[in-house]
């Protein structure tokens, strides 16, 4: 059996089954819209090159943004559930299989990377006197992302999840001190850090038992990633309902627990469980913080008020990710739901989120509101119209779809 | 009691191609408080009946009632009077047991006392109380399975669907499932039931429906089936095999 080859197909066969979407996403508004959001952020990019503004703490800026792009890894392995029969004899060559995977993966995580870099970079020099040089910030940052690479690829085959967890943890500690190390201390002082807390770290990690084919956490983790493709193909189009990730999150346990007990509201318990518990809620809850870190910032400028609603906007697209969930649900189909009331249950959720959220992102304006008041009430008014923006265009999509979404 | 039938078959024809339906002309029913075994070879073509039953699939021809509605004439009311058990668990991965359960009240109505006590003592009988807060993704494929009747069983409809409902459970768990279905049909509750186990299903069923490829080859007690086919004494694999082997 050819596994290099097997693998090669079954990622034709993936990126085959997203290329009839391509053409949709090029005629989408979202689309136009995030165009529009990147030439706007290139001019205020520009424009703040030309007067940066003193005392901008660069080296965590730097650090906040490489990080990310540095400790977070991922693999596509196409396993599928059936792997477990009839790739299980092949187990001792499944290296041949993974291997496109690892370098697939770390290719276009280090093309990120240096996107990143580079964009940040004329800032850096500008502003940082004791700078360090472009390719070696590049060859360290090159070096932390692989050593994040292989950490994680360990931590799938962990036996205990208690300690792929810890050691996921670990990883990005670990690749937060290098970069830091490398921006705030002296290339050589700095470089033999790195290599102590590399080796240390490579031997941590062979410290835990683990299995020499994670094929279950392989599979779930693939499945994840499937869909979190799809998620974001459904940003811009309709594509088929997907799976989401789930999280325990017991402190939401409660949640949804008050709904009325009505069978109309029926699938507000489920899309309320659904969301609390899926991939969703951590996505637009990190972009909430971040909106509001930023928006504190810049809380007394019209830059603060254009920030806010872009992330008005950014959480309005990831909440109408919710209409595509359960849309193709067994249950829905046999239970006895009143007709029309998923659509309705949806559209009103994700407005009440949607607004709630904005109403939370644009609390650092009321600091300012003596001073400015207008402003900041056009600000308010504005986000709460953008959410209202969001539950028209649904309520009209799902009135032409002439379907229970 | 009512002697109008809570599902009634009439002239089906179906399948997923136009050109090759999988059934044909099937006509039966179920009485209230009856429990009906619906037996077949693989590919015979009970779960289509079942899907057509549920309404996932279209007949070709035909008409299906329960408790005397199409699903065409009035949806709510056709899926309000019916619940069903698949032969694969399916289940929301975000949901616990307990949710699952609580989902399934609301969507059928069932008023939220009578889903307290329903919900407390099928997790008692099949011994889940102390799953009742996990979520659907670290159960067992027979606790899924269970989560699957307690749902169906939850809502108490007139009609049950239940497709091989004995795949993964336990001794205790087929035992406890066998007795609650006599207790909901001695209430008045009709079952539609499907499963290869025919030395289980022969000694709780009223009557039975034999499918063989896509047909109804008989139906009826097993007395009457078995002195339709001059077949008298056999028990029901007996015949089951005497039947299928016969079509060939």
């Amino acid at each position: 059996m050819d596994l290099k080859e097997l693998r090669r197909q079954r990622r034709s066969r993936f990126m085959g089954g997203l290329i009839p979407y391509v053409g949709y996403i090029i005629q989408s508004g979202i689309a136009m819209v995030f165009l529009l959001v990147l030439i706007i952020f290139s001019a205020w990019y520009t424009s703040l090159l030309r007067d940066v503004p003193e005392g901008i703490p660069i080296r965590w800026i730097m650090l906040v943004l490489l990080l990310p792009a540095a400790a977070h890894s991922s693999f596509r392995t196409y396993l599928q559930s059936p792997d477990t029969i009839f790739l299980l004899p092949q187990g001792h060559r499944m290296k041949e299989y993974f291997a496109p995977a690892w370098t697939a993966g770390n290719v276009w995580k280090i093309l990120r990377l240096a996107f990143v870099l580079i964009t940040l970079w004329p800032l850096y020099i500008r502003t940082d006197d004791s700078h360090q040089m472009l390719l070696a910030t590049f060859a360290v940052l090159i070096l932390v992302k692989i050593l994040a690479s292989f950490g994680l690829w360990r931590e799938l085959a962990m036996l205990s999840r208690p300690a792929s967890a810890g050691y996921s943890l670990l990883r990005w500690a670990v690749s937060g001190l290098m970069i830091a190390a490398w921006l705030w201390q002296p290339p050589f002082r700095a470089l033999i850090f790195i290599v102590i807390l590399a080796a240390a770290y490579v031997a941590a990690l062979a410290v835990p038992a683990r299995l020499s084919v994670p094929w279950e956490r392989l599979i779930a983790t693939e499945r994840n990633q499937g869909a979190r493709a799809l998620m974001i193909l459904g940003w811009f189009v309709d594509v088929p309902g997907r799976e989401q990730r789930v999280y325990p999150r017991r402190y939401l346990s409660k949640w949804g627990a008050g709904i009325a007990w009505r069978r109309s509201t029926a699938y507000r318990f489920l899309l309320t469980k659904s969301f609390a518990r899926g991939d969703i809620f951590g996505i637009v809850i990190r972009i909430a913080v971040l909106a509001l870190l930023l928006v504190w910032w810049n809380r007394e400028s019209y830059i603060g008020s254009g920030i806010y609603l872009f992330f008005v906007l950014i959480m309005g697209v990831q909440l109408s990710a919710l209409r595509k969930l359960h849309s193709e649900s067994f249950w829905l189909t046999v239970y006895p739901l009143p007709e029309g009331s998923k659509a309705s249950s949806t559209i009103q959720f994700i407005f009440r989120a949607h607004l709630l959220l904005a109403v939370l992102t644009a609390l650092p304006f009321l600091t300012g509101i003596a001073g400015r008041p207008l402003p900041v009430i056009g600000t308010f008014l504005a986000g709460a119209l953008l959410a209202y923006l969001f539950k028209s265009r649904a309520s009209r999509k799902s009135a032409q779809d002439d379907d229970d979404i | 009691m009512s002697t109008a039938p809570v599902l009634q078959i009439t002239g089906l024809s179906g399948g997923y191609s136009l050109n090759k339906p999988v059934l044909h002309d099937i006509g039966l029913q179920v009485q209230p408080g009856e429990m009906v075994g619906l037996i077949g070879l693989n590919g015979a073509g009970k779960s289509t009946t079942m899907k057509h039953i549920l309404g996932l699939m279209s007949p070709h021809k035909g008409e299906i009632t329960v408790q005397g509605k199409t699903r065409s004439s009035d949806p709510e009311a056709y899926h309000g009077a019916l619940s069903f058990v698949p032969e694969s668990p399916l289940l929301y991965e975000e949901m616990t047991v307990r949710e699952h359960v609580e989902f399934t009240a609301r969507a059928y109505g069932v008023e939220q006392s009578d889903y307290e006590s329903r919900s407390s003592r099928l997790a008692a009988l099949f011994n889940m109380d102390d799953k009742m807060d996990t979520l659907s993704s670290h159960l067992s494929k027979g606790m899924k399975q269970k989560v699957m009747i307690m749902c169906a069983f939850v809502a108490r409809p007139a009609l049950y669907v239940i497709d091989e409902p004995f795949l993964g459970l336990d001794p205790l768990g087929i035992r406890s499932l066998l007795d609650f279905m006599l207790e909901l049909k001695n209430t008045g509750a009709s079952i539609l039931l499907s499963s290869h186990i025919l030395s289980t299903i022969e000694n709780y069923c009223d009557r039975f429906i034999v499918l063989h490829r896509g047909k109804v080859i008989a139906q009826g007690t097993l007395a009457e089936m078995t002195a339709a086919a001059g077949l008298q004494g056999l028990n029901l694999e007996q015949l089951f095999y005497e039947l299928v082997q016969g079509g060939k």
